[in-house]
């Protein structure tokens, strides 16, 4: 009978000096986080430095050159995802929009989630009145079109990035403030809050050091979802006129730009709409895996080398059902 | 004691979820507020003639029949004008009228057709047209019409008899008769006081009904005093994306379809025809670098006008010369189109420069997103070019109401920097006047300025008549580029429409603005 | 429950108000529309005549007494575009969005539940790592993708549906497929992650150990506790879909909110704009009425019973009480028999 005292004692990853298990080692057990994390690394490198290499040929028009097609080697290297409908490198311009794409949409996201949580942590734990209040004024925010707010700020003062940011991050706020609230309102009445408090310690001591590391997780996944919708919704606004202007070129505004080609000339929205799609996807990848790392509960799949898990799992589950069938007999 | 709170608990979810599935099911699968209209789908009966528009009309009411979404319905179909313009000839044709004469174009007299009836059973007499004149120019109801043909003056209306009609204009206008072409006529009993949505008239289309924010349906009318229209149905929809009409097109969801282009994916089925349309540049002059001359030849010089209409457009569209395309009286077909010499305008820039001119004051060129199709790669490539000539070009992309604020006057003044606005004018009425009046005038309303001369030689043409007037306006147009460089103008336009396998149709140059459907037939 | 019911209605009613001043205020603020409505060579009479006839021509403060004047008569003002009454128009709009709304977030719900728990059963496993690859992707697609596409294999190469328009059951298929996406793909990922976290939880493994079947474990114990995120967000997404999804409506032709809203704006129609923002925020407060009685109902402990913070504030009182309590596992399993959060 497979006991868990007698499956092969787990091994350990290797111990860095202060006895823990390094961040980077969990990282590299996960093979789908690792490509993740270096395919995000890729991004921000290029987000850097593509403006400077990629600069003027992303902006050379050739008007004899125009929509050809991607992957067609006699084009040159330059033109491997093909030419736009000005003959521009396509290449050129979506290493060039890396960087426009994440300096709207990390701090926009950023600003929400920081904002919005903190804020929702804070109403759902003193419940009462503030969370009212609090409740009502994301309802307003909600029930406010987005659009028209766009049209007026951006009408009032000229588009610009930091504009887009403000309002993409003030629409996105009511999402991370009712999320954080539902769960902080959930665990206030946990005991071990109830005890934190007996015990004497501070609203905000409660909050930062019971509360958000409970609520963290989800709104990482959520902050990790919301990213690509922030790339998204720029998109709408480039499309309309009011996002980021020509010659500014964002992966969003590529997208808007090539909609109109989509039959004709798939790769113009495509490609770019890939780019956004691959850094959403690694970036929940990477959320997924940080949940698992920071959630000690669940940190043993991380830290155990993959055989030791496989056979601690089969072992867990042999005397799962060893011990439902005794119970069955009996 | 825990199992009966739980299953209390459960009852009520329980049924908060079916409820909600039960309402969407008893829906009955079929949309709110909407009807299963016999002539939808491919399965539609070959007697009704199905058109996806682009947008559906604001209205149907017959003195805004000059907007566009309004008039491609309703004129010719559904309602009809006392005179005609033929598109192809431009030649005023009889409709309701059938003659009209003046002594001193001042008064016009009309003779009125006869045996005329409305949808409603009423005969078609002098006080339905006199009502019909007066409620569109004279009343307080603000129709789109009398802004755009009329302005401000007032008719003089007399109904002479059952048949005969005089009307009287403020001053001397020759082309009055042109002016009467838009108007839809309508029975005296119209309202004069509120617009009317559903209109009647004399059309060979009767409208049945029109089921809001989804279709508009329309048969053909039994007493209709002309010919009889092939089709005895027909069926108006809309959709917004081009793709989706091409694509209807294609699956034979649709007859018609209005506004599409190449990139729609329409392939054999799209038909392109010269839409009136023409693009074009317009400088203002109240600052620099602007304020020189020599910059406005420059920029005319700097762009490249046949490789943009060869590779942007396919070669469908035509270089202009002038603010009108052929076919418009007015239009002369021997001005040149301004050449295309990158040098010569380095070298004016130069020039300008060499004078004091500041030439790197920058330029505002204020483009209005999604006017038609690729405007912001011929923005781009504008841009381009004049950068290439050594001038600073900001591109500003605009919604529509934005843009009308630089397109109108009055200009906005606190701009840094001087407005280049690219502006799209359609001229449907088929003379110039409708055009130079309000461009190239010192105040015209589109106008950001004009010389005293100009004035003269347009106040000169718009009194003219016959071959006069053409070498007028011939004349004006030309003086406009010699002396004057308030444009740099881009392209005389095309439209594209997508005619199905099943029928036949030719469109013209109007078709955009009026889609006759009494001209559709059947495919052999 | 109804007292609370009551509460919650009598206090959305002022941020409703305060959504209608500032659309109103918002909507003014970009300028006179005039010049969209009338010929590009109207006169200078002719624009003052406009804004007369329309009222525009008052201090905002005037005009914004009249609207809420016109309110109280139940008159929500005439559209500037098509001259028909604006609550007319945005009466006829709603209630397409609402099929689809209700429609999407059903499915997507549904299926969002199923592929997530059965995710969350084994983290990092083969069905976590394609559901949730498969489901990231779903959420980050551009809709109007997904909907040319769909048109051009489904309505045009496969002739199985209409390529749009809302006549028939047919028409409702690549109009929901599109919609549906975004929402199974997010709801996914919260609910695996949140059912992840319950499902670590020292009760799961008494309930196991106690003999109960898997699937009772996840659906009722598991599942009850992930509830409160999955409620939020699948509520923010419904409150998405219920502002119009203006994508989908402007592809397929579907006569809803959304594109009329946007229409509106860019349009300046403020009468019509203002009729549908006051629609859907009233729709939306409801929403997120009944999205906190679902909280109530999963979770008894979200209760807001007016008894509820006196007994809390006794209890304190009292000291340290048993209970769960996540970082003494000792304590856990004698706690466990005494006080677990759901009954089996």
């Amino acid at each position: 009978m497979a006991t868990l005292e007698q499956a092969a004692p787990p091994v350990k990853a290797a111990k860095a000096k202060d006895g823990r298990v390094t961040m980077f080692t969990m990282l590299r057990r996960d093979r789908f986080a690792t490509v993740a994390a270096v395919f995000l690394a890729l991004v921000v490198v290029t987000a850097i430095f593509g403006p400077v290499v990629m600069g003027e040929r992303a902006t050379e028009q050739n008007l004899m050159f125009m929509n050809k097609a991607p992957f067609d080697p006699a084009n040159g290297w330059l033109y491997i995802l093909g030419s736009d409908s000005l003959g521009r490198s396509v290449l050129a311009r979506m290493v060039v929009a890396t960087q426009t794409t994440l300096l709207v949409a990390v701090p926009a996201v950023l600003v929400a989630l920081i904002v919005g949580s903190l804020w929702g942590v804070w109403a759902g734990y003193h419940r009462g009145r503030r969370e009212a209040v609090s409740m009502r004024i994301a309802d307003i925010i909600m029930s406010f079109p987005s659009l028209l707010l766009a049209v007026v700020v951006l009408f009032v003062f000229t588009p610009s990035a930091a504009n887009i940011v403000l309002i993409l991050a003030i629409t996105r706020i009511p999402i991370y403030l009712r999320t954080a609230r539902a769960e902080s309102a959930e665990l206030q009445s946990r005991t071990f809050v109830d005890a934190a408090r007996t015990f004497g310690a501070k609203p905000n001591a409660i909050i930062g050091r019971h509360v958000i590391p409970v609520v963290t997780p989800t709104l990482l996944t959520l902050a990790t979802l919301e990213f690509c919708f922030v790339m998204l919704a720029e998109s709408s606004l480039s499309f309309l006129g009011i996002g980021i202007q020509p010659p500014d070129v964002s992966w969003g505004l590529m997208v808007a730009q090539g909609r109109q080609y989509l039959q004709t000339a798939w790769w113009l929205s495509i490609l770019p709409g890939l780019a956004i799609v691959l850094t959403a996807v690694a970036a929940n990848i990477l959320a997924a895996w940080m949940r698992i790392a920071t959630d000690p509960a669940q940190r043993w799949r991380l830290e155990l080398d993959r055989k030791s898990t496989r056979a601690f799992e089969k072992a867990t589950r042999q005397a799962a059902k060893m011990k439902a069938k005794k119970g069955n007999d009996s | 004691m825990h199992n009966r709170i739980t299953r209390s608990r459960r009852i009520p979810l329980a049924l908060a979820a079916s409820a909600l599935l039960g309402t969407t099911a008893l829906s009955g699968c079929s949309v709110a507020n909407s009807q299963e209209a016999a002539s939808g789908g491919s399965s539609a009966p070959s007697d009704t003639l199905r058109v996806v528009l682009q947008q559906e009309p604001p209205t149907l009411e017959a003195c805004e029949s000059n907007l566009t979404s309004t008039g491609v319905v309703i004129r010719s179909t559904i309602t009809e004008p006392l005179i005609e313009r033929n598109p192809t000839s431009g030649e005023l044709e009889p409709k309701l009228a059938t003659e009209w004469s003046s002594k001193d174009d001042k008064t016009w007299t009309l003779k009125l057709r006869e045996g005329v009836k409305f949808h409603d059973g009423s005969e078609f007499t002098a006080a339905d047209a006199v009502a019909t004149i007066d409620r569109a120019v004279n009343s307080k109801l603000g129709c789109n019409v009398e802004g755009y043909v009329f302005g401000d003056d007032d008719l003089k209306l007399k109904e002479v008899d059952d048949f005969t009609v005089e009307v009287t204009a403020a001053k001397k206008d020759p082309i009055l008769p042109l002016r009467l072409s838009f108007l839809e006529v309508v029975p005296a009993e119209t309202s004069a006081t509120e617009k009317v949505r559903e209109p009647i008239g004399t059309g060979p289309y009767k409208l049945d009904d029109w089921q809001a924010g989804q279709s508009i349906n329309a048969s053909a009318f039994a007493d209709y005093w002309g010919e009889a229209p092939q089709f005895q149905k027909a069926n108006y929809q809309w959709r917004s994306e081009g793709s989706v009409r091409a694509a209807m097109i294609t699956s034979g969801e649709a007859d018609i379809a209005t506004g599409l282009s190449p990139e729609d994916n329409i392939g054999d089925l799209g038909v392109s025809y010269p839409n009136n349309e023409t693009v074009a540049l317009r400088m203002h002059a109240d600052k620099a670098p602007f304020d020189d001359i020599r910059i406005r030849r420059a920029v005319n010089y700097a762009i490249d006008k046949e490789s943009i209409v060869a590779s942007l457009y396919g070669g469908r569209d035509k270089a202009a010369a002038q603010l009108v395309p052929s076919g418009v009286v007015g239009h002369s077909d021997s001005l040149p189109v301004w050449p295309y010499d990158p040098q010569k305008a380095k070298d004016l820039v130069a020039e300008a420069k060499a004078a004091g001119t500041d030439v790197s004051a920058p330029i505002n060129l204020v483009v209005r997103t999604a006017q038609f199709p690729k405007i912001q790669e011929l923005a781009q490539v504008i841009q381009e070019q004049l950068t290439q000539a050594g001038l600073t070009v900001n591109l500003k992309m605009l919604e529509t109401s934005q843009h009308l604020t630089y397109q109108v006057r009055p200009f906005p003044t606190k701009e840094d920097g001087a407005i280049m606005l690219m502006t799209q004018h359609g001229n449907q009425a088929g003379d110039a006047a409708f055009t130079v009046d309000q461009y190239m005038t010192t105040k015209g309303a589109q106008s950001a300025f004009g010389t005293p001369e100009l004035d003269q030689l347009i106040a000169t043409a718009d009194a003219s008549t016959g071959d006069d007037r053409q070498a007028a306006f011939e004349k004006v147009f030309k003086y406009q580029n010699d002396e004057v460089v308030q444009f740099a103008h881009i392209a005389h336009q095309t439209g594209m429409l997508g005619i199905s396998k099943s029928v036949a149709y030719q469109p013209n140059s109007s078709s955009g603005d009026e889609l006759r459907l009494a001209e559709v037939t059947a495919a052999k | 429950m109804l007292s609370y019911l009551r509460k919650r209605i009598i206090a959305s009613a002022l941020p409703l108000v305060v959504v209608v001043i500032g659309v109103f205020a918002l909507a003014r603020m970009t300028g006179n529309p005039a010049a969209l409505y009338l010929p590009l060579n109207a006169t200078e009479t002719m624009r003052e005549e406009f804004a007369a006839r329309n009222g525009l021509d008052q201090p905002i403060l005037v005009q914004m007494a009249q609207y809420f004047g016109g309110i109280l008569r139940l008159d929500f003002g005439t559209s500037l575009r098509t001259g028909q009454d604006a609550a007319e128009m945005a009466l006829r709009a709603f209630p397409a969005t609402l099929q689809l709304a209700a429609t999407t977030m059903v499915i997507a719900i549904l299926l969002a539940v199923v592929v997530g728990s059965a995710a969350a059963m084994k983290p990092n496993g083969i069905l976590d790592r394609c559901s949730s690859f498969i489901s990231m992707t779903a959420a980050s697609i551009p809709d109007f993708w997904l909907a040319i596409v769909g048109i051009w294999v489904f309505a045009i190469t496969l002739g199985w549906v209409p390529t749009s328009g809302v006549v028939g059951a047919a028409a409702w298929f690549l109009p929901v497929a599109t919609l549906v996406m975004r929402p199974f793909g997010t709801l996914v990922q919260v609910i695996r992650g949140a059912m992840v976290s319950a499902l670590s939880e020292p009760y799961i493994k008494l309930a196991r150990s106690k003999g109960a079947t898997e699937y009772r474990v996840i659906g009722q114990h598991a599942l009850r506790n992930a509830a409160a995120p999955g409620l939020t967000v699948a509520g923010d997404l419904t409150v998405g879909l219920v502002n119009g999804a203006v994508v989908v409506e402007t592809i397929f032709g579907w006569p809803g909110i959304g594109k009329l809203m946007i229409d509106s704006i860019l349009q300046r129609d403020f009468a019509v704009l203002q009729a549908c923002v006051l629609l859907t925020a009233v729709a939306i407060f409801v929403l997120n009425i009944l999205i906190d009685l679902g909280y109530a109902l999963l979770d008894p402990r979200v209760r807001p019973s007016a008894g509820a913070r006196k007994r809390r504030k006794a209890r304190a009182a009292q000291g340290p009480t048993q209970g769960s309590d996540q970082h003494t596992p000792q304590l856990a399993a004698a706690s466990m028999a005494a006080q677990s959060p759901r009954g089996n």
